[in-house]
């Protein structure tokens, strides 16, 4: 009666995901938290990337000494917003800026972590010991100006996005970043060839634009700081600190313990901060590091877009760079090559190569609306956006499910109580009462048999 | 879509009959052996129906 094969349903393809600060920071325990909100840096951090109405509740609590009940809290703001009160409580409780406590009379009520307490009023008021890195007192004789810092920072970048696309340019990336990409899944060795190879999630995450880039692959990398043997908090802390020092300063690397110069030499690695020489005494944060993981300024680094998309399907790239070439060869096919110019044009072949290897068509739309040349009209026709989409489509003409087909059954009755039973599990794919056919997962087969050998065994007794 | 799967079924294309059961309009009942198979005919199936867009000279 049952007999295996596939049905038809929708598909899921998966995207690369990139967590958001405070995601991230909700993954870690409660201690390890408690521990980064020691720093007044952590503390602002955090508080910057909270919602309006979060903040005004932390602002409001600061300063009282008590625990505050849960009622009075949700009186501070009007009934009709009561799903933005429950988000901004809950993130509060998940980040452990307050925890739960109860007043006398058995109301349950909030109080701001003591810690986070004590070290948000210092960022915010100022007062105890000076937090931010101690800029270094006389003048570096080989001060860098932006222009360096900001070419230097791409370059690092650059030089990691090139390695993962394969080109020949393989020199300057180091064994850390290269551990980190395949840590990641960004890459992937394959038995038998030494260079390890871009997977699906690699090819994401070159589409992404820098700052996120930059967060997805320090977040990757402080997953494995602990199995490098150093400290997860202290290395956040530093990374917190940097966040908030100015671009073209130098700071000190007087005072930071030995693990820390390791991590130091790490970032400086990515590009994250410059140093003119490993014992220099002093490094220069990179915007790569001032930009990353914050919500508003994402956009203000952003490069001049360089591509043009014609109705024709051409794709015109003013660009010398081998990477973004490399890039838009990823879904291009690639016609001319000049030394400031190369010309692609997008086919059904090079768009359908594109998405076999994992990229969705929303990112390759996305990608080319982002770097379109900003003086254009309309930085993508949208008649190639539609065409993008449609051989998206094409792929998903047939798509299938696994299952196992019951049919056949002696009654309605027995029939229905199957496929009630089905329901109740979440197994069932499809079903037809005129036929008496349902179709169940194959997860759900096994616990579907149980209960059919069951019911049949019920029904023979009676 | 479901035509062609259809007349693959009746024609023996795939070397067998592979449609165990017909559902609905929109879905079929096939045995899971020949599934790659079949997507490879699909693949060529909508490469043979699509039109080349971009003029080469």
């Amino acid at each position: 009666m049952a007999s295996t094969g596939k049905s038809v349903k929708a598909p899921k393809s998966k995207t690369l995901r990139c967590r958001t600060l405070h995601e991230y920071l909700k993954s870690l325990s409660p201690s390890v938290l408690d521990r980064l909100y020691n720093h007044p840096s952590t503390c602002l951090a955090v508080y910057r990337e909270l919602s309006e109405i979060a903040k005004h509740y932390v602002i409001r609590l600061l300063f009282v000494e008590q625990p505050v009940p849960q009622a009075v809290i949700a009186s501070w703001l009007s009934k009709t917003h009561a799903k933005e009160h429950k988000e901004a409580t809950d993130t509060l409780t998940e980040l452990r800026v307050w925890n739960e406590a109860s007043v006398p009379g058995g109301l349950s009520a909030w109080i701001l972590n003591p810690i986070f307490k004590r070290n948000a009023k210092v960022a915010l008021l100022g007062g105890g010991k000076p937090w931010s890195m101690s800029a270094k007192l006389e003048q570096d004789q080989k001060a860098r100006d932006l222009d360096f810092l900001n070419q230097y920072a791409l370059e690092r970048w650059e030089c990691i996005l090139r390695f993962m696309v394969g080109s020949q340019q393989t020199e300057g990336i180091s064994a850390d970043a290269v551990r980190t990409l395949l840590y990641a899944e960004l890459m992937k060795c394959n038995e038998g060839s030494e260079s390890p190879v871009i997977t699906k999630d690699g090819f994401q995450f070159l589409l992404l634009e820098t700052p996120a880039q930059v967060w997805y692959f320090i977040l990757k990398y402080l997953e494995t700081v602990e199995t490098k043997g150093l400290d997860l908090v202290e290395c956040l802390t530093f990374l917190f600190q940097l966040k908030f020092s100015t671009l073209g300063t130098d700071y000190s690397t007087e005072g930071m313990s030995e693990k820390l110069q390791i991590f130091l030499q790490h970032l400086r690695e990515f590009g994250l901060v410059y140093q003119r020489k490993r014992k220099a005494g002093r490094f220069y944060p990179t915007k790569l590091a001032l930009n990353m993981a914050t919500r508003g300024t994402l956009k203000q680094i952003r490069e001049p877009g360089f591509l043009i998309v014609e109705t024709n399907f051409r794709v015109y790239a003013y660009t010398d760079s081998n990477l973004k070439v490399a890039l838009i060869g990823l879904f291009t096919e690639l016609m001319y090559r000049f030394p400031n110019l190369t010309v692609g044009v997008l086919t059904r072949d090079s768009v359908r190569a594109a998405l076999r290897s994992g990229i969705t068509a929303a990112q390759i739309i996305g990608f080319l609306r982002l770097h379109a040349l900003p003086t254009l009209a309309t930085p993508l026709p949208p008649v190639v956006a539609d065409q993008i989409q449609l051989w998206e489509g094409e792929r998903e003409r047939l798509t299938t499910t696994e299952g196992v087909l019951y049919s056949q059954f002696v009654s309605q009755a027995d029939f229905e109580k199957l496929r009630d039973y089905a329901q109740d599990l979440g197994v069932l794919t499809w079903q037809n009462d005129k036929k008496r056919t349902v179709v169940v997962t194959k997860q759900g087969h096994s616990d579907i048999k149980k209960f059919w050998v069951h019911h049949q065994k019920g029904s023979q007794h009676s | 879509m479901k035509q062609f799967l259809l007349h693959l079924d009746e024609t023996n294309t795939l070397g067998r009959r592979f449609i165990i059961q017909d559902l609905d309009e929109t879905h079929l009942f096939i045995s899971s052996d020949v599934l790659e198979l079949l997507m490879t005919r699909v693949d060529d199936l909508l490469d043979q129906i699509s039109f080349p867009i971009n003029e080469r000279e």
